[in-house]
């Protein structure tokens, strides 16, 4: 079934020493990940290689989690078995406040392929001085992803919530402007896109962090609208 | 240790990393840490190590993946505490 993941992590909460102690990146990085990490150390710090993996473990599950309520999230067990780095990863304008697109063709992204069990997925990330934002998809192209990244001035975990709901309720209303759109929570606490009363097949994804709030959709099934 | 003697050390793990001190005054097994507390799942591994230190005790990955809520953590530190204790019987 279609889906999507997403999620942000924001550079300036982070803790750098703890990042680096063992106890803590081996209850993210499975072995083979921290090997990975040999061939790319000059072109990423440590710290935002293990906060680059989570973002992009978080955004798998929550990629799968819609279709399998009960799943687990066990980092060392999301396993990212090819990465690519952008030639210019750090080409993005760290004061920016507001990122949004469809794909990534304008965007420097980090490429990724990841497996949970027998579940391989791709993922593509944004990493500038301020946040790594992931995005998981089940196809490599994300022509049909859309994503956004804003700033917030309020951390509150309610302000958040709000934030990144009239963020991406802005985008889509304007995508689908005859729509009443309203996001809620299914039972298994997903978020859903719904018109009125009904549930619109257009899977979302929200993620907040310190000040950045982010959201990914996917419109494969666009036509059921 | 008994478990409330568990819960009243867990909430002081858990206070720096929700900002709803109402909520985490009145946590039950049931509390979710990041659906009730508004816990970031980033600051999941946090807490984990926090109790591994606060305890003394090694969680392995399989136990941290069941804590979820704050009767599970209670589970897993009170299971982790008791493998220490027969350890050093």
């Amino acid at each position: 079934m279609n889906s999507t993941g997403n999620d942000i992590v924001s550079l300036n909460a982070i803790d750098i020493t703890r990042t680096k102690q063992q106890r803590f990146y081996s209850k993210i990085l499975a072995v083979s990940e921290s090997i990975l990490y040999n061939q790319y150390q000059t072109d990423i710090t440590f710290e935002n290689f293990v906060w680059l993996l989570w973002s992009i473990k978080e955004s798998a599950y929550k990629f799968l989690q819609r279709n399998k309520p009960g799943l687990v999230f066990s980092p060392t067990k999301c396993i990212v078995t090819q990465l690519e780095i952008p030639a210019e990863s750090q080409i993005m304008n760290p004061s920016i406040f507001v990122l949004e697109g469809i794909g990534f063709d304008k965007h420097p992204a980090f490429k990724s392929i990841v497996t949970v069990g027998l579940e391989a997925l791709y993922s593509r990330s944004i990493v500038n001085s301020d946040f790594i934002f992931s995005v998981v998809s089940r196809d490599n192209n994300f022509e049909s992803t859309g994503w956004g990244i804003k700033r917030i001035d309020d951390t509150d975990s309610n302000s958040q919530s709000a934030e990144v709901r009239s963020f991406l309720l802005e985008k889509l209303q304007n995508e689908f402007p005859l729509h009443r759109l309203q996001i809620n929570k299914n039972s298994d606490d997903c978020p859903i896109l719904v018109n009125g009363a009904e549930e619109i097949n257009i899977p979302v994804s929200l993620a907040h962090h310190d000040h950045w709030v982010a959201y990914s959709y996917q419109l494969d099934s666009v036509s059921s609208l | 240790m008994t478990k409330q003697e568990i819960l009243n050390e867990l909430k002081k793990v858990i206070a720096p990393y929700t900002t709803n001190k109402e909520m985490l005054a009145g946590i039950d097994d049931n509390t979710d840490l990041i659906k009730d507390l508004k816990i970031n799942s980033a600051n999941l591994v946090d807490i984990i190590i926090d109790a591994e230190a606060k305890y003394d005790i090694e969680i392995d990955y399989d136990s941290a993946d069941k804590m979820v809520n704050v009767g599970t953590c209670i589970d897993v530190i009170s299971e982790k505490i008791k493998e220490k204790n027969e350890q050093h019987g």
